[in-house]
């Protein structure tokens, strides 16, 4: 059984005046162990799709099934464990809480689950030392740079031990440097048999996902090995970003 | 952490064999799951109850901290509220038991026979306005014939100036009576002797001072055998002093002078209507109302069906009468209570829905991570109650303060007691949970996506 199904998914946001589709009929399926990106321009309604996945959103019509179960048959509050025990959440802007301290934000998921002080310690620290961050555990995200607030974004979406993890523009706001070093934290994760999406704009990453699905205007234009997407992609975009996806895809095989 | 190595270990083999093997990186062990997770266990959920009952005190706290002059104002509307109305029942309470104390000193067992009934403000006042008044007829009908009495004591009073050579006194209560007074009155002799039976009969110018006028006017001399002047002509010799009797509603009861009834009337006037003080044997107060009623109702000739055109009057039936009034003003305290609590309920609820507002992405984001809409509910209401708690505990420390000022400068004692401090206590944190319902509950109920993308 996949663990998401998404069975014709459509989003439609009502604006009063219009209505305006951000997801058309999406239907495809992850396994347990893949590692997708979702590509698309922004607009594209991939964040959207992300969201649903996510269990932040509902679509407006069609079926979800995360692990088998029909999310939108839940209550509030399994939703909310769902979100808790299953979903690792890494947001395009972070969204840490401001006041609370690098160690306090990655702690926050473990609270919701009735872990003792001790152990949310433990496990926070953990968290923060794969994301070698244990340096920095003490400071507020506005002491952090972007790089390292995505690493303590990171942190506390794993240390809740998700069945999924989702990011959104993993690298978006990050260097060239910072971003590679991201990437190679999630191939790493995959590699040990973790079930991986993320959302982005940029060929390049998608390019070295195992998979990618490319939306465009709400619906799913293709769906295959991250290589063939990301070229099909950049085929429509023109010869400059085709020399730029071969730099990139060199630079990762001599990696 | 052993078990999350073992937990990372046996699933990776599982769900990614050609993976595993390339497994290398920072740490050996990553704490994601390929599995599915179990539920929350009930004891988890017992002890993530506490885990968010202490983040969200935390969180309260923190709050109201970085918005200290926000919290401040709050804060200050609900305890001047809170202090008002600990100060009405403080005073209230404190009016009542001094005026509890004061007639005490007119004694458990004494009537007092009057043509007013005492403390009753209802709509008898014409009707008792017409009444005769009570006069020495009466007096010498109980004298004849009231057997149970242990003493009677007619008096009347009225004020007027008190003068020695250059000195004057004025607003000093005279009273004329006989010499039961002072075992019906709560006085004590302090020097020389009272009005004796013989003043009373031969109307002599004896006369006995509080011990206002007799600092006033024999400052560290004897006062037997001095004279004063009472009103424009009455001369008279003082035979003795009563002993300090204090304050009652403020004004001194020791700027008295007593002169022997008979030479009272002569002077100011023999119409003028008397007091009757009965004093009744201990637990025979009832018996003692029913035989003076009888005897009055016999010497005034009233027929059977004829209702009493006098009163007897006695300490619990006047307390009684106090009563229904403070029992107004009381009201009143409990009227002006509800309309500052509403009104300081409306500011917790306003700076509720402003830190709503401005905390809407945090909310998300504590949504996204998991948290329950009873999460971000108890997150808001435990601010809410903090502020609402706070107020309560400043306005308790207003209110005390300004008993205490009361207790100092006025004669009215004024303490606040335990059940005032608990029950401000819990009254305003009931305050602010009530008025901090609907803002907590606009927030909890908010959904997670629009919370996150709110600017």
């Amino acid at each position: 059984m996949a663990l998401i199904e998404l069975d014709h998914i459509v989003k439609t946001y009502d604006l009063g005046l219009s209505k305006v589709p951000a997801l058309r009929d999406i239907h495809f399926s992850i396994e347990r162990g893949e590692f997708v990106a979702i590509v698309g321009q922004s607009g594209s309604g991939k964040s959207t799709l992300m969201n649903i996945i996510g269990c932040l959103d509902v679509p407006t019509s069609g079926h979800y099934r995360l692990g088998g179960r029909n999310v939108g048959e839940l209550s509030d509050d399994e939703l909310a464990d769902v979100r808790n025990l299953e979903i690792g959440f890494v947001f395009q802007s972070f969204q840490l809480l401001p006041r609370a301290s690098a160690l306090e934000n990655v702690e926050l998921p473990l609270i919701y689950r009735g872990l003792p002080k001790k152990e949310r310690r433990e496990r926070a620290i953990a968290a923060l030392e794969l994301t070698q961050l244990a340096d920095r555990m003490t400071h507020r995200p506005a002491e952090l740079s972007g790089g390292q607030r995505q690493r303590v974004a990171i942190a506390r979406a794993l240390v809740t031990e998700p069945s999924l993890l989702l990011a959104d523009e993993p690298t978006g706001n990050l260097d060239s440097r910072t971003g590679e070093d991201i990437v190679q934290l999630f191939l790493e994760l995959h590699r040990k048999g973790n079930t991986i999406i993320l959302v982005t704009h940029e060929p390049k990453l998608a390019a070295r996902c195992p998979r990618a699905v490319r939306i465009v205007d709400g619906l799913v234009v293709a769906d295959g090995p991250g290589r063939a997407v990301a070229m099909a992609n950049a085929e429509a975009l023109g010869a400059e970003a085709v020399a730029q996806l071969l730099a990139a895809q060199q630079a990762a095989e001599a990696r | 952490m052993s078990d999350l190595s073992a937990k990372g270990g046996s699933n990776v083999s599982a769900a990614a064999g050609s993976g595993s093997a390339a497994g290398v990186g920072p740490g050996a062990l990553l704490p994601l799951r390929t599995s599915r997770p179990k539920g929350i266990s009930w004891w988890r959920k017992f002890l993530r109850f506490f885990a968010e009952l202490r983040d969200a005190i935390v969180q309260a706290a923190h709050s109201l901290i970085s918005h200290k002059l926000r919290a401040l104002l709050t804060i200050s509307g609900i305890s001047i509220g809170i202090a008002t109305v600990i100060g009405i029942f403080t005073v209230v309470a404190g009016m009542q038991t001094s005026f509890a104390r004061q007639l005490s000193a007119l004694g458990p067992n004494t009537l007092y026979v009057h043509k007013w009934a005492w403390g009753v403000n209802n709509n008898q006042w014409w009707k008792m306005r017409n009444r005769p008044a009570v006069g020495q007829f009466d007096w010498h009908a109980l004298e004849a014939n009231a057997r149970m009495p242990l003493a009677i004591a007619p008096s009347a009073a009225t004020q007027a100036v008190v003068g020695q050579g250059e000195k004057e006194l004025k607003n000093v209560d005279v009273r004329g009576t006989t010499e039961a007074f002072l075992e019906a009155g709560g006085w004590q002799l302090k020097r020389g002797r009272f009005i004796s039976q013989i003043d009373h009969d031969l109307g002599t110018d004896a006369c006995v001072i509080g011990a206002d006028l007799e600092d006033a006017f024999f400052k560290g001399r004897d006062p037997i055998g001095g004279t004063l002047k009472v009103g424009p002509t009455v001369r008279c010799t003082v035979v003795g002093s009563m002993v300090r009797k204090g304050t009652a509603f403020g004004r001194s009861q020791d700027v008295t002078i007593v002169l022997p009834l008979s030479s009272f009337l002569r002077s100011f006037g023999t119409k003028r209507g008397l007091i009757i003080a009965v004093v009744a044997p201990a637990g025979k107060v009832m018996e003692t109302e029913d035989e003076i009623i009888g005897v009055l109702r016999n010497a005034r000739h009233l027929a059977p069906g004829q209702e009493d055109n006098f009163s007897v009057n006695r300490q619990d039936k006047i307390l009684q009468g106090f009563n229904q009034t403070m029992m107004a003003v009381f009201l009143v305290g409990i009227v002006v209570g509800i309309i500052t609590a509403i009104t300081a309920g409306i500011g917790i609820m306003n700076i509720l829905l402003v830190s709503v507002k401005e905390r809407t992405r945090e909310i998300g984001i504590r949504r996204a991570l998991g948290a329950r809409r009873s999460t971000i509910l108890f997150q808001f209401l435990a601010e809410a109650v903090m502020v609402a708690a706070l107020g309560g505990f400043v306005g308790l420390a207003l209110g005390a303060l300004g008993a205490g000022a009361v207790e100092v400068l006025s004669p009215v004692p004024a303490t606040v007691n335990p059940q005032v401090v608990i029950g401000g206590l819990v009254g305003s944190s009931l305050l602010g949970a009530i008025f901090g319902l609907w803002p907590a509950m606009t927030a909890a109920f908010l959904p997670p996506i629009e919370a996150l993308r709110y600017e």
